[in-house]
């Protein structure tokens, strides 16, 4: 038997009224990719962010290497040996790529007269992020430049530079494209293959499946099974994550396309930058519309413009009823939704109540005469969303902050669903989210459609799309390149084709 | 721990943390009485100034509240009620109409302030600079009008008879609770208050959610800029003269004013507009208790230090819940 690099025993952590983990034992051994998988808020992300520095456990005792492991922060831990990807953003926006890189550390590149040698330091950068493949960046380059991508891409070549014994992946291939993506597994592989290892964390059971060797399951907060590479059954995960069989339909069980004949939306001639060049589309009633391509195909600006939150250089979107839609509140105001790629930034104030995040764009529906607002009503129309979408809290007035990524995404389906909205743009409504409350997204989906909303998904999940969309519209480079209709016959490859 | 005996203590926590501002008001009451006559000094005497002193900071900083929430910094808001104020004795002067007078330190002092927010929203300034300039020109102009008007020390006043009615506590206290609560219910009852409050938290969502930035932004501002009137006004009542120094210290007195009464200075969702109201009591206690036990000639720095100590404390208490509430994603 392997003596393992890191022991965690008996590991507790709770947030305010959460408890995270309760007495948590895990061993993470030279040469394996472990899978830590589980649905939102089962500890996954709280037992390896406690490993890698980011956090202390209230109690319990880590080893690394034989010797006691007590991190005081992210950057020690990742000097002596743990580095972590976060599943969010974990760059700084207003300064370079190198500097984002050398956080800290940026005394290696001696200037004269005390300065930062910053040619040395973006030229170690540059390296760095060629060694693990990227291209198309330098150390030289703004942040902000950067799309979630590429920061992550970023964040990948800072810790990698570092040699880890462990390198911990806490959900980013959600961030990633394909080509990102077999980029990080590459990595992963080489880690491993030098007697290292890699604690993997995410929601896509065949890709846990593809990649990890062993994999550890969790359950609120508690280590439910360790599974072996040979011991992988997709049925057995499952159930181990949820504790029950999962009931009903995961995608829509149709394959017939369906709509209502009223137009919901029209985007007409629409132009932006370099990013979209002429896209035109229709959205009909009753009907989900799938737009899929690879990250930077123009799709996510495309869900923006759509929702008037980005102004086209050209081209207009306009209502069924022909109100051109030039800003936010013209759209709300024609009951448009939109679910942003970037939850924690753009869907949700992480400082504001689970009340507030849903109340606030739902005022209209529960004010005393369109203007007064009373707490009574507030909390009757809060608690509905809450209950119909199965919210896992302590109460309403908890942070949203404190909850799990799945249910902060299901605060954000309510804020939108609960004010009655008939046309949502959902951008990756699905990521980072764990398979029991993706089900309950897409029936819930496929409820909305049936009701007659309209829905545009856009995603980067070829299966969902093809799961839920009644018509997929595939981009590239800035265009529609095909559309193609539902159907059972469709297939991965055939799609692939237009997209790359 | 069970998850339920957490959350009890969680609730407990944050109940205690809420009604902090509260006692410590409480506290400091009972100091300043306790202290007053243990020193044999009138008791009356004292709790009027307290009271002068503490319904214009409260006024000014209950309007102000409304700017703090958008997680912006208004540091004119002293220079405008100087401003203000010098208006409106111009204009009585000038005229002789009260009427006249009360009209133009609103409208100076909301003027002031929309100016504030459309050169930020318009021209994309921080808030935080365009008051930093504003202080600089409002002081400037008054000073000029004051010093060419009446002297630099003696200043320019209006009679005292003109508002001698109006000096007592009835009068100011009715003023505070209407300005109050029509501030309160704006900003708990109206859609204006809770947009106010989540523009804080997150503006880049609040856009996104179709919350006007600028439309807010101009709201609170106007708000503010009524209570800047209103202190303004008070503080003729109390002083019918205006000097160069007059309201001064307003603007940084706010700030620790609204620390001390629970709101986090950071604004957004949390923010609460009782803060204003019994953190500028506070303020003013603690001021005058801090004159009282310590020596006149080193009572100002000393009184300083210690202000500055119990405002660290106070934020860092304020911050306790929100610091442990983070989950790592």
């Amino acid at each position: 038997m392997k003596t393992p690099i890191l022991e965690m025993k008996h590991i507790r952590k709770t947030f305010a009224s959460t408890v995270a983990l309760g007495d948590v034992d895990l061993n993470v051994y030279p040469g394996e990719i472990r899978g830590l998988i589980g649905e939102n808020g089962s500890g996954k992300s709280t037992i390896s962010s406690i490993a890698a520095g980011m956090q202390k456990a209230d109690s319990g005792e880590m080893r690394f290497r034989g010797a006691p492991w007590a991190p005081v922060s992210m950057l020690d831990a990742l000097d002596k040996g743990i580095g972590m990807i976060v599943q969010e953003s974990g760059t700084i926006q207003g300064v370079s790529v190198a500097e984002n890189m050398f956080l800290g550390e940026m005394q290696q590149f001696p200037g004269p007269l005390g300065t930062v040698d910053r040619k040395a330091m973006n030229a170690k950068a540059d390296e760095a992020l060629r060694s693990i493949g990227v291209q198309n960046v330098s150390g030289a380059t703004p942040m902000a430049a950067l799309d979630f991508q590429t920061r992550k891409l970023v964040e990948i070549a800072k810790v990698v530079m570092k040699d880890p014994e462990i390198l911990v992946v806490d959900e980013t291939t959600t961030a990633l494209s394909q080509e990102g993506r077999s980029i990080l597994y590459a990595l992963m592989k080489k880690l491993r293959d030098a007697g290292k290892a890699v604690l993997f964390i995410s929601h896509d059971l065949d890709e846990i499946m593809e990649v990890c060797d062993t994999l550890t399951v969790l359950r609120d907060g508690a280590i439910i099974r360790h599974f072996t590479k040979a011991e992988f059954d997709a049925d057995a995960i499952r159930t181990s994550m949820i504790g029950r069989e999962l009931q009903g339909d995961y995608y829509r069980s149709d394959f017939t396309p369906s709509r209502l004949p009223e137009v919901a939306v029209k985007a007409e001639h629409i132009r932006y930058g370099a990013v979209l060049e002429d896209v035109s589309l229709t959205v009909y009633r009753g009907e989900i519309v799938g737009i899929g391509g690879l990250s930077h195909c123009g799709m996510h600006p495309l869900g923006k413009i759509l929702f008037g939150a980005i102004r086209p250089d050209a081209g207009e979107v306009v209502t069924g009823s022909g109100v051109k839609i030039t800003n936010e509140t013209v759209a709300m105001k024609h009951r448009f939704g939109y679910v942003s790629k970037d939850r924690d930034v753009e869907s949700l104030s992480l400082s504001a109540s689970i009340r507030d995040n849903i109340a606030i764009a739902g005022m209209e529906q529960y004010a005393v005469n369109g203007f007064l607002m009373l707490n009574s009503r507030e909390r009757v129309y809060v608690d509905k969303q809450i209950a119909d979408l199965s919210i896992k809290c302590a109460d309403r007035d908890q942070a949203v902050s404190q909850l799990s990524g799945g249910n902060k995404q299901k605060v954000v389906f309510g804020k939108w669903i609960g004010r009655g909205s008939e046309v949502l743009i959902l951008d990756c409504p699905t990521r980072g989210v764990d398979i029991g409350v993706k089900r309950a997204m897409y029936q819930l989906m496929t409820e909305l459609k049936n009701q007659g909303k309209s829905i545009i998904m856009i995603s980067e999940e070829l299966p969902e799309l093809m799961g839920m969309s009644d018509r997929i519209l595939i981009m590239k480079d800035g265009k529609i390149t095909r559309e193609f209709a539902r159907s059972a016959d469709l297939s991965d490859a055939e799609i692939i084709k237009y997209m790359i | 721990m069970d998850n339920e005996a957490i959350l009890r203590k969680y609730k407990l926590r944050q109940k205690l943390i809420n009604i902090l501002p509260v006692a410590a008001l409480a506290v400091l009451f009972t100091i300043l009485v306790v202290t007053v006559q243990a020193k044999g000094y009138r008791l009356d005497m004292y709790l009027k100034i307290v009271f002068n002193e503490g319904v214009v900071l409260a006024v000014v900083a209950t309007g102000a509240v409304f700017i703090y929430t958008l997680g912006s910094f208004d540091i004119s808001l002293g220079a405008s009620t100087l401003f203000s104020a010098t208006m409106g004795v111009m204009t009585y002067n000038a005229t002789g109409s009260l009427a006249l007078m009360i009209l133009v330190i609103f409208g100076a002092a909301v003027g002031c302030s929309l100016l504030s927010s459309v050169l930020a929203s318009v021209f994309h300034i921080p808030v935080f600079v365009t008051t930093v300039a504003m202080m600089s020109v409002l002081s400037a102009i008054a000073a000029q009008i004051i010093t060419t008007n009446g002297g630099a020390v003696g200043g320019i006043s209006i009679p005292s008879a003109l508002v001698k009615p109006l000096d007592n506590m009835g009068f100011k206290i009715a003023a505070l609770a209407v300005f109050w609560l029509v501030c309160f219910f704006v900003f708990s009852f109206t859609k204006i208050g809770r947009r106010q409050k989540f523009l804080g938290g997150n503006p880049v969502c609040a856009q996104l959610t179709g919350i006007q930035v600028n439309k807010y932004a101009i709201i609170a501002f106007v708000m503010a800029g009524l209570g800047v009137g209103l202190g303004a006004f008070l503080t003729l009542v109390y002083t019918p003269s205006v000097t160069a120094t007059t309201a001064g210290s307003i603007g940084m007195n706010i700030v620790v004013a609204i620390v001390f009464g629970g709101m986090p200075i950071s604004g957004g969702p949390r923010s609460r507009i009782y803060a204003a109201l019994v953190g500028g009591f506070s303020y003013i206690l603690l001021n005058n208790i801090l004159k009282l036990l310590i020596d006149s000639n080193i009572g100002y720095g000393v009184s300083q230090i210690v202000s500055a100590v119990f405002f660290l404390a106070v934020v860092y208490v304020t911050g306790l819940n929100y610091r442990s509430q983070m989950l790592p994603r």
